[in-house]
């Protein structure tokens, strides 16, 4: 590195140390497992964070259908879509999407917490979301992250 | 008589803004009515961003020293208070710089700051 460089160093996608790693959904609150993901994989946590660049890590979730949601939540918490037709309001609970596709519970809430642009879509497609503790990303090596110990 | 309207002068006077408006999006770089307010307000962006990027810059430091900061078992306030009761005077570029490529300086600062603190 050049020492006598005045310039603040942006990480590029050469430079951007990029780790692949495995978080255990089981017993994590919902929006507080979400908004450690989105942190990681916006590489918040990296002293060369660089907001413009895909800097962050690679991260694989299993155990989904194992996350918890505080309060009544899982009796009371909606997702509304709408089929663009009069009257077309759907309801889906959380706790029918829990039981069909445990995946996209996380996958939505981490979607929300991630910025809104290109490189925020760029940058959710770095998650792997799991039910069950099989994964597709055995050849990567993840290393196991334990949520609790980051802020 | 015919009228006399200067092409040449106008012309040149349009072209001058055309050039700067190349690369722009659609209609904007190469219609003059467009053109001459999207440079108008082109440049009225580049002034008010010049000063805006030394605060941006500043956010970005922040946001490398606090992720920094964390690794050591720090925040970012937590450390900074450290550093200025340890009056250590360095600024926040420096700081963020010697996180990201010197991470044993960075680590050597926090030391100092905190043996100072007790």
């Amino acid at each position: 590195m050049d020492t006598l460089s005045y310039k603040t160093i942006s990480a590029n996608k050469a430079t951007a140390q990029k780790e692949w790693v495995l978080v255990d959904a089981e017993g994590q609150t919902l929006g507080r497992l979400a908004s450690k993901v989105a942190k990681l994989l916006r590489g918040k946590y990296k002293p060369s964070f660089t907001p413009h660049c895909d800097c962050g890590d690679n991260v694989v979730i299993i155990n989904a259908e194992k996350i918890q949601v505080s309060g009544k939540k899982f009796d009371s918490k909606n997702y509304l879509r709408h089929t663009g037709y009069p009257g077309g309001q759907r309801v889906t609970t959380i706790k029918q999407a829990l039981e069909n596709h445990p995946e996209r519970v996380i996958q939505h809430a981490v979607k929300g917490m991630l910025p809104k642009n290109r490189l925020g879509r760029e940058l959710f497609r770095n998650m792997y979301v799991y039910a069950g503790t099989e994964h597709m990303q055995e050849a990567q090596q993840p290393k196991n992250l334990d949520l609790n110990t980051l802020k | 008589m015919p009228k006399a309207k200067n092409a040449v002068a106008s012309r040149a006077r349009r072209k001058k803004v055309l050039k700067q408006t190349k690369g722009n999006f659609g209609a904007r770089k190469n219609v003059w009515t467009v053109a001459k307010n999207t440079l108008e307000k082109g440049l009225t962006y580049a002034y008010r961003d010049r000063k805006k990027k030394k605060a941006n810059f500043r956010a970005l430091w922040i946001q490398r020293i606090n992720a920094a900061a964390r690794i050591e078992g720090l925040s970012y306030s937590k450390l900074m208070g450290l550093i200025h009761k340890a009056d250590i005077d360095i600024n926040r570029k420096v700081l963020a710089d010697l996180a990201m490529n010197q991470p044993e300086a960075f680590k050597a600062i926090v030391v100092k700051a905190k043996q100072a603190a007790k």
